[in-house]
């Protein structure tokens, strides 16, 4: 840093290029500015190629990808996951009948047509589909001959009020009220397990394709009343389709990423607008933006280039990456501004520019970058990609926001009247009228009494917010889909199956291992049995279902269906013939060899503290009960997946603060080489950590997925203004200068940018708030509110420390 | 000490060690007390009884569930074992028994709040093999007295089989003398309160061992139905079960009776009267499709049958015609029992009910 004093000392005013000496400046500078034009043709090379590939960026999500691949759970679950049948990836699409109820022949037509067309859309594990229409749904009974069963949907259907009357009957005994069939019997259900590889071409599910596909279904067979369907049947019921689960849930997602990219569109031009108020420079506010999407297609042409996907939750990422570049580039502008105004060549002033601010650039890019890189650390993929790829935005950065703009700003210059109006403005301070007022507004927070009451204040907020923050929850708050609004079509209909269905959606399953056929010997069955008693004393478990109740249910059919009989036999004999009937009548209930069974909870929502509550009886269960010839496993079904990610999301979220701190602390020490520097520079992030989780507490906002990358990136760009404001304060009072002095010129020349950039990203993630996407609009009232408060806690408290820490730095130049 | 007694008690310590490793692994429900269950009066309850103003019944995992305040609160009794309990009986307020499967027999002397365990499947076969090692016997279809005792074998291979019968019903005259049976011929008999039980496997006329249901008196008579139409009634003088002749190739799963009438009913909604002891017997039509699980008279005198379908039958008649009651959500029932005048008890996959019906 002591080398950069002394340059900035030798920069004097340059009014003519030819005074200026072309071998000043670093040998970086030299490279790059003696070069321009070399620099912006391979510029525009690289720009042109990369745009090329950006176009081949595909948007999916994936399944998988959301699952963290090395936690104990999820690796039970994938060593085991094609054994166990319907606990995967699935959707659940229900045909309403909104004038009758399913015992109805024009009903049950449209049934089979939409479970046809399920079965043959690509990406349906065609095998283990359930339906009333499925043969594979069957019903049993017990009589005095021992047991009878055959489908639910008669052989001989066919819309004869007698098969009608039959299917009915069938359905009573098959036990499949609550799940399949609504408990109103005015809907049912198809359920179809997904297939994330398809076997024949060995491609990955395409779920916008895919809900596409699941769209045109329902559009073909939703009947209104009044509304005349054409090539539809004359008469009979109308019929309302509701679709659930993963791959719908992502398909609404990726709907609602464009409107995503209306934001982001949005964003830009509020932040153009912002610019050019500021600077009144056409050009240069264009120069600006132009730059900072340069970035942006850069790294999309990475990442593409790469082989990444953009998901619904990297698709951020662009974003950000153009907030930060418009960030740095705004200072890289009124740097240059100045140097003009003050009647430097645009060539010089660009290299002055550059000379003192490149080095705390490019720290507080290496910053962010870190902030995004700690990321990489938590054990979830999709998480991992957004960090990857939001990596490569920032180092992209480096290169466009701190190479090419001032190159090409040496071009184009600023407009004369811009650069004079920067100048008279500074002159303005001094009359202590408008922005005059408000730099000496901050600058008295360097005074004494001015210091501790921001401190303490500063304190109090930082107590309140701790406080509040303990309350903070891992996971889903509520229930349905968060990720969407409550008035969604998706939340509507997943709350019109919770209303109709007694069993959710929401399923927790223990995995019980054993030797081959070790499933159904009567210990297995005795430890299984009291597990699922276990996990229904949990609040929040509606029932529990596995093969102990078939089991119970055949061996109550050995002896003539006697209900005395329905338990577990101690008689091995009457076990392996249960066991025999249950492999052909419920092949979902155990593997074929009899090795792998589910215990499958039935949760009546998926929130944190429900999960936590059934995994910690689980757990228990399992270290206490698990023996060689029986081992119980968690977990497996979509609740089971979320509690592990929920696990691995609480552990993250406190190593990954350490460490963005760490980084953050040694970028700062690296740039400032003083400790009471580095704690003034991250003591106002700490503040903004604490109030943003205590912000997530009030606005009922859990950790999880969507909201882990926000934390850590506030800590990330919150460090820039403090490195831009407090860098140039540094070097200052290290010429010399006391503190108020030395603060009072951070302020007008990288303070007022930091407060510029501050409110531009502000307002321009602020608009996130009305996307239809729930996480996005949580991410952009997190974003906007760590935007402003980092802004606010660099102005005010970085003085208001400095008062106490930086008060008496020695000057260091001659 | 000599070496060797050294190496004894080494290898005795070991052996100890890793018998109680094996254990540790499973623990037989035998072993196992009841788990309290605030959902024990909502899950699948198999039997009931009537103990002077409370109700007592029995289920699933070795449940007994009480209430003094005719089913508003219950409470769940302490059990040793948790069994899947099937029947329960109390000849007196205080004193009574439960029976189930894995042979347990629980007896409670405090009003059914706490139970202990009288025998187990693995107790039982001991006793029968210890009683009958001592005074050979007849064989169970009462055939005469062979060179080799007929017993042997089979108590040989019950032992074997271990705890896997069930009891299947108790009932107690008093509250000392009473029966338990079961599954395949069980049968024992105390006269002491349950300290001793005697095995009165011989005295049935049951060769094909077939399961026995359920043991009712009526008047004086005691009567016992199982598996394909067994009926069984007590002769007092020969002190054995002999076998009546019956209307029915199917299985009978319990017996309801007044002074002068018993009605025996099973699978497929199959019952019939007797009004002469047993000899002769008519089918009655009670129009119920699914098997009848138990039956009870309330203090009006009106007889009470439930179906494994729900179906509620009375009849005010002496059981010669049935009215079907209509309750509003039917559901399964496993057993039923009269409270008062005017309130049945049922109990089912789906706990305990407390239903009032018109006392007109």
């Amino acid at each position: 840093m002591s080398v950069e004093v002394r340059k900035i000392d030798q920069m004097p005013v340059v009014k003519d290029i030819k005074d200026f000496d072309q071998a000043s400046g670093n040998i970086l500078e030299r490279i790059i500015f003696n070069n321009r034009l070399m620099i912006v043709i391979a510029c525009v090379i690289v720009t042109l190629v990369l745009a090329f590939q950006a176009s081949k960026l595909v948007v999916n999500a994936s399944f998988e990808k959301m699952i963290p691949h090395n936690q104990p759970y999820i690796k039970n679950y994938l060593e085991n996951k094609s054994e166990l049948r319907g606990l995967g990836n699935s959707i659940r699409v229900i045909v309403e009948n909104t004038d009758g109820n399913i015992f109805d022949p024009v009903y049950l037509e449209e049934l089979k047509q939409i479970t046809d067309e399920l079965f043959l859309t690509p990406g349906v594990d065609r095998a283990w589909t359930k339906g009333i229409w499925m043969p594979a749904v069957r019903w049993d009974e017990v009589t005095e001959e021992g047991f009878r069963g055959g489908p639910v949907m008669p052989d001989s259907y066919n819309g004869s009020p007698e098969s009608i009357e039959e299917l009915k009957r069938n359905i009573g005994r098959s036990g499949i009220v609550g799940d399949l069939v609504a408990s109103d019997f005015k809907s049912s259900v198809i359920f179809c397990p997904l297939l994330e590889t398809d076997p024949s071409t060995g491609k990955t599910l395409d779920y916008s394709k895919f809900s596409k596909a699941l769209e045109k279904i329902r559009e073909k067979h939703t009947r209104i009343k009044g509304i005349e369907r054409s090539g539809g049947p004359e008469q009979g019921g109308n019929i309302s389709v509701h679709i659930i689960g993963f791959a719908k849930l992502v398909g609404e997602l990726m709907e609602g990423l464009a409107q995503v990219m209306t934001f982001f569109t949005a964003a830009a031009v509020i932040a153009a607008i912002f610019i050019f108020l500021y600077t009144r420079c056409i050009r240069s506010t264009v120069l600006l933006i132009a730059c900072s999407l340069v970035a942006v297609l850069w790294q999309l042409g990475l990442i593409a280039t790469f082989g990444f996907e953009l998901d619904p939750y990297s698709i951020l990422v662009p974003f950000l990456v153009f907030a930060i570049g418009v960030s740095h580039g705004a200072q890289k502008m009124n740097g240059i501004m100045q140097d003009v105004g003050r009647g430097t060549h645009k060539l010089v002033a660009a290299r002055y520019t550059f000379r003192r601010l490149f080095l705390p650039g490019v720290t507080a890019l290496l910053a962010d970058a870190v902030g995004f890189a700690v990321l990489m650390l938590i054990d979830i993929p999709v998480i991992k990609d957004l960090s990857m790829t939001a990596s490569i935005g920032v180092a992209v950065l480096i290169f466009t926001n701190l190479l090419l703009l001032p190159v090409l700003l040496s071009f184009t210059g600023v407009s004369e009247k811009a650069a004079r109006r920067s100048l008279e403005a500074e002159s303005e301070d001094k009359s202590k009228k408008g922005i005059g007022a408000v730099y000496g507004f901050l600058e008295r927070f360097t005074s004494r009494r001015w210091a501790i009451s921001a401190i303490s204040c500063a304190l109090v907020l930082a107590i309140i917010g701790f406080v509040i923050s303990l309350n903070l929850k891992i996971g889903d708050l509520d229930s349905g889909a968060p990720e969407l609004r409550p008035n969604s079509r998706y939340n509507r209909d997943n709350a019109y199956i919770t209303q109709n269905y007694s069993l959710s959606s929401d399923l927790f399953a223990v995995i019980l291992k054993t030797p081959i056929e070790g499933c159904y010997k009567y210990q297995s069955m005795i430890e299984s049995d009291r597990l699922a008693w276990d996990l229904q004393q949990v609040s929040g478990v509606q029932t529990t279902v596995s093969l102990v109740n078939v089991m119970r249910l055949y061996t109550a059919g050995t002896f003539e269906g006697s209900l005395r009989w329905y338990t577990i036999a101690r008689n091995q004999d009457i076990l392996n013939n249960g066991g025999q009937v249950a492999i052909s009548n419920n092949p979902d209930m155990f593997n074929f060899d009899g090795t792998v069974m589910p215990i499958i909870t039935y949760l009546s929502d998926h929130k944190a503290e429900t999960l936590t509550r059934v995994v910690k009886v689980a757990d228990a269960f399992s270290r206490e009960h698990s023996t060689e010839d029986h081992r119980f496993l968690l977990a497996a079904g979509s609740a089971g997946i979320e509690a592990a990610t929920n696990i691995v999301v609480k552990q993250a979220n406190r190593v990954m603060m350490v460490y963005v701190y760490l980084a953050v602390i040694a970028l700062c020490f690296i740039t400032f080489r003083s400790w009471r520097a580095v704690v003034v520079a991250v003591l106002p992030l700490v503040l903004t950590s604490i109030l943003c989780e205590a912000l997530m507490v009030i606005l009922g906002i859990g950790v999880k997925v969507a909201t882990l990358p926000v934390i850590a990136l506030g800590v990330g760009i919150g460090v820039d203004y403090a490195l831009y404001l407090l860098s140039v304060q540094l070097v200052k009072q290290r010429q010399g200068m006391s503190l108020d002095e030395a603060y009072r010129h951070a302020i007008r020349f990288t303070g007022k940018v930091v407060a510029l950039v501050g409110v531009t990203l502000a307002a321009g993630v602020v608009t996130w708030t009305f996307s239809p996407i729930k996480f996005q609009a949580d991410m952009g009232i997190l974003l906007t509110f760590m935007f402003l408060w980092n802004m606010l806690g660099a102005l005010i408290l970085i003085p208001a420390l400095s008062h106490f820490l930086l008060n008496k730095v020695k000057a260091t130049a001659k | 000490m000599c070496l060797r007694s050294v190496y004894k008690v080494i290898f005795a310590v070991a052996w100890m060690f890793f018998a109680s490793v094996a254990h540790a692994g499973f623990q037989d429900v035998l072993d196992t007390p009841a788990m309290k269950s605030t959902l024990a009066d909502k899950t699948f309850l198999n039997g009931i009884a009537i103990a002077g103003k409370r109700i007592v019944c029995v289920g699933w995992r070795g449940h007994i569930i009480y209430s003094d305040d005719r089913g508003k609160n219950w409470e769940q009794a302490s059990v040793p074992v948790s069994s899947d309990l099937v029947a329960v009986y109390f000849p007196s307020p205080q004193q009574g028994w439960a029976v189930g499967h894995d042979g347990i027999v629980l007896h409670s002397t405090d009003a059914g709040t706490t139970w202990e365990k009288q025998l187990d499947g693995r107790s039982a076969i001991q006793v029968m093999a210890g009683y009958y090692a001592k005074c050979p016997a007849a064989g169970p279809s009462g055939d005469d007295v062979e060179a080799e005792n007929p017993l042997s074998g089979i108590i040989e291979r019950y032992g074997e089989e271990g705890a896997d019968k069930p009891f299947l019903d108790v009932w107690f005259e008093n509250e000392t003398t009473g029966f338990i049976i079961g599954a395949f011929n069980l049968i024992f008999r105390t006269s002491d309160g349950g300290r001793n039980w005697e095995p009165w496997f011989d005295r049935t006329d049951n060769p094909e061992l077939l399961h026995l249901y359920a043991i009712r008196p009526a008047g004086n008579d005691i009567f016992i139905v199982g598996e394909m139409g067994l009926i069984l009634k007590l002769d007092r003088q020969a002190g054995r079960f002999r076998a009546m002749d019956t209307p029915y190739e199917g299985s009978f799963f319990g017996i309801t009776a007044k002074p002068a009438t018993v009605i025996v009913f099973g699978l497929r909604g199959n019952a019939f009267r007797s009004q002469d002891g047993g000899g002769t017997w008519e089918k009655i039509e009670t129009g119920v499709p699914v098997g009848l699980t138990s039956g009870t008279v309330t203090e009006d005198g009106r007889i009470v049958l439930v179906s494994q379908g729900g179906h509620v039958i009375m009849s005010s008649d002496e059981g010669a015609h049935f009215t079907s009651f209509e309750l509003e959500i039917p559901f399964p029932m496993n057993a039923v029992a009269s409270l008062d005048k005017g309130t049945l008890v049922f109990v089912g996959p789906y706990g305990v009910q407390v239903v009032p019906i018109n006392c007109d």
